[in-house]
């Protein structure tokens, strides 16, 4: 039963004026197996730390970060992580990056090219194999990048705007094919994200971080059967409700702390 | 329009012969028939320029003689011995500094200290030390190349995006596979942009030394050939390490080419 506790995790660090920076405030999260959440929040508020964290890829400050009640320390082959633009190499095919995670597993060639097989169907990649990043366009791209996780078959995979750098209805598709990819594979799901359509058409549950230092400001879940449709009322006005909250937690702070 | 716009593009590819060109090349065959005048007529001294017709001459005169072909290999022998010293020494200094920074922070300041001396200021101590033959050239070609190798291969390692440090870390690569897989193949271009620079001064390295003190080579020859004033053998000899030192660069590019030109947007 994969599930991802975050208990009372803080992270502070030195900023490059030398003043002590409170990021992360606190935060306390259940991931539970096979859930799909979202996190949001305003940019800067910490969203993507706190996924570094999780990964293993950053240490808190305070506080610990249990993968089925085992703390996590330091990156491991149970926790997949999928970056921003996919950061594939560009030295490597598709097949060959794909392949990376398994090669420095030592897996054998063999059960390679039969994962391989199964992942390049389940991402629409076929025929793509031997092309280089530098030939696929950034929806390609970030298919391959999901695929090289996903292969790894991690217990828990970790999103990190994965569609930020790819234009609209691209995103759109890519999320189609994520929620396929659930439904067919109920994976356990951490996802940052700053748009909040996003968020919504995804997730089981959305976590609004506040701004810095970031707390979780509100919950949202999300109870609507897939597949959903984009201009549901419900989910047109939770979006609403979000951002409204949003813009709450911004007035807050600035009143407490300066007006811009 | 289009049918304007597809015919400038197809233009481009091919490289069409243009009015340009033309002119480069009327701008060449003006100076060099000019050389012939000057030096033919007498109004050059024969000392300080030499007829193109003569430098060709000297030069199959040099060639089928023979005189030619040991000072060629020398000086090949030496500029690659050298050369590739400096490439496996630069390289794997690179590598040693990037998996183990301590070393760098030991290293840096010699290297640079060693670096910062004009290399030909050490030419005469490299004679005493050993002679004025095979190895003190090997020793200087490596100076003078092997610091661009090294720091291009350390810059190159240190540029690595750290996304793709992370993405090693998230696969949970060790040190070796980060090494070879993520952080060499993301230098390469860099290193390869080293071997470049590199090849060229050593060759600068190797001509120089052999001028200074030796009994055989290129850039002995070419010294001696200022001795006798003879100017055709020395215009000779200028073209011919150019040449080899276009080759050498062209060698460079196509192992570059080979290794990155797959992935590499060009």
């Amino acid at each position: 039963m994969p599930s991802i506790k975050i208990k009372n995790i803080s992270k502070s660090y030195v900023s490059s004026d030398g003043e002590d920076v409170l990021a992360l405030k606190n935060i306390d999260l259940e991931i539970r197996d096979g859930e799909f959440v979202c996190i949001v929040g305003p940019s800067g508020c910490g969203k993507s730390t706190l996924l570094e964290i999780v990964a293993g890829l950053q240490k808190q400050t305070a506080g610990e970060v249990l993968l089925d009640d085992v703390p996590v320390n330091g990156t491991s082959r149970d926790i997949g992580v999928v970056f921003q633009d996919a950061a594939l190499f560009p030295w490597r095919t598709v097949k060959k990056n794909i392949l990376f995670g398994m090669e420095t597993a030592g897996i054998s060639r063999k059960e390679q090219e039969e994962k391989l097989e199964k992942y390049l169907q389940l991402m629409n990649l076929k025929g793509f194999e031997n092309k280089y990043p530098a030939q696929l366009s950034g929806g390609m791209r970030q298919r391959a990048g999901i695929a090289r996780t996903l292969i790894m078959e991690p217990k828990v995979t970790l999103m990190d705007e994965p569609f930020s750098a790819v234009d609209h209805l691209t995103r759109c598709t890519l999320q189609e094919e994520l929620i396929r990819l659930r439904q067919q594979e109920k994976k356990t799901v951490l996802f940052v994200t700053h748009d909040i359509n996003e968020a919504v058409y995804l997730a089981d549950r959305v976590i609004l971080l506040s701004a810095r230092p970031s707390v979780v400001q509100e919950e949202y879940v999300i109870d609507a059967p897939f597949p959903r449709s984009r201009s549901d009322d419900y989910l047109v006005q939770l979006v609403a409700r979000i951002v409204a909250d949003i813009s709450r937690g911004a007035e807050k702070t600035s009143e407490v702390e300066y007006m811009i | 329009m289009e049918a304007a716009i597809k015919k400038s593009g197809k233009a481009k590819k091919k490289r069409r012969f243009t009015g340009i060109n033309c002119l480069q090349l009327l701008t060449l065959a003006g100076l060099l028939g000019y050389m012939q005048y000057a030096v033919s007529s007498g109004k050059v001294s024969k000392i300080f320029l030499a007829t193109p017709t003569s430098i060709v001459e000297e030069g199959v005169e040099i060639m089928t003689s023979g005189l030619l072909w040991p000072h060629l290999l020398l000086t090949i022998q030496e500029v690659l011995t050298g050369y590739l010293l400096a490439a496996v020494v630069g390289v794997t200094m690179g590598l040693m500094w990037t998996l183990f920074p301590k070393t760098e922070e030991y290293a840096n300041v010699f290297c640079a200290a060693i670096m910062a001396i004009p290399k030909t200021a050490i030419l005469p101590l490299l004679i005493l030390w050993f002679g004025i033959g095979f190895k003190s050239k090997v020793v200087l070609v490596f100076l003078f190349s092997v610091f661009q190798i090294l720091y291009n291969t350390v810059t190159g390692a240190k540029q690595c995006r750290t996304e793709f440090l992370k993405v090693a870390s998230v696969f949970k690569a060790n040190r070796f596979q980060t090494v070879f897989h993520v952080i060499i193949p993301s230098a390469l271009p860099s290193m390869f942009n080293g071997f470049r620079l590199g090849v060229t001064t050593a060759l600068t390295g190797v001509i120089f030394s052999e001028m200074q003190s030796a009994k055989a080579g290129l850039g002995y020859l070419l010294a001696e050939s200022q001795q006798l004033l003879n100017t055709p053998r020395m215009f000779f000899l200028i073209i011919l390490v150019t040449l080899i030192s276009v080759v050498f660069v062209k060698v460079v590019a196509m192992a570059e080419f080979m290794f990155c030109h797959k992935w590499r947007r060009v």
